[in-house]
């Protein structure tokens, strides 16, 4: 049987270790606007966090700033700009 | 806190300390401005989750979890304040978080502005080929 205590940190640990893999697919990726979704992701885990960390007033502020407007305002970013990042030359 | 727990407590702050490394690697190197702005914004997200890990505690025994640092009665007596404090985590680094989410955001509307003018001036947002440009 396992402890209450146990899953919670199970849950720390799995999201945490989803955060790293959305963060490491973020900063790699070519495409600007996917870099932009897999950062909204990282965002759900790091909500799902101050959650589990017991500071459910910071995921209620959080949610709306990083889940919404951080990709919003830089979807509108790019769209002004230009999508692609450059290769090397 | 059991070995088991510490041992999953741990790999959640390696993977936020992973992820500090990772966003200033993107900072840092990464050409393009606008990655530049994805990534300090997951920088400072990572250090707010730090600080709030500093604040939090482990359970105090297996069958009584810790509580967000909110009292639910509105005239609570001391035995009832002394049982809160057994169980509540630290609000300290919660205050100062919320704070620096509200800064961050503003810090990040200025460099997406920036970033626009930079595009608009110069027809790029490539940090490499804005370096070259004379003038």
């Amino acid at each position: 049987m396992i402890e209450l205590s146990t899953l919670t940190y199970l849950f720390m640990a799995v999201t945490g270790v989803i955060s790293m893999i959305a963060t490491y697919l973020a900063v790699l990726e070519k495409d600007l606007v996917k870099a932009v979704v897999y950062s909204a992701l990282q965002s759900t885990a790091y909500t799902l966090l101050f959650y589990l960390l017991m500071a459910p007033d910071i995921s209620l502020v959080y949610i709306p700033v990083a889940v919404g407007l951080y990709p919003a305002v830089i979807l509108f970013l790019i769209k002004k700009t230009e999508r692609m990042e450059g290769d090397e030359k | 806190m059991s070995d088991l727990n510490t041992f999953l407590f741990n790999v959640f702050l390696f993977s936020i300390i992973i992820n500090t490394g990772l966003s200033l690697y993107g900072v840092f190197v990464r050409p393009s401005l606008i990655k530049k702005v994805i990534a300090l914004t997951i920088f400072s997200d990572s250090a707010n989750v730090l600080a709030i890990a500093v604040g939090y505690r482990g359970w105090p025994s297996p069958d009584k979890p810790p509580v967000p640092p909110v009292v639910t009665v509105s005239e609570p007596t001391p035995s009832e304040l002394l049982r809160f404090l057994d169980v509540a985590v630290d609000p300290l680094p919660q205050a100062l978080v919320l704070t620096a989410i509200v800064i961050g955001l503003a810090v990040t509307l200025f460099l997406v502005f920036l970033t626009l003018q930079i595009y608009r001036l110069y027809g790029t947002t490539d940090m490499r080929k804005v370096a070259r440009l004379k003038g």
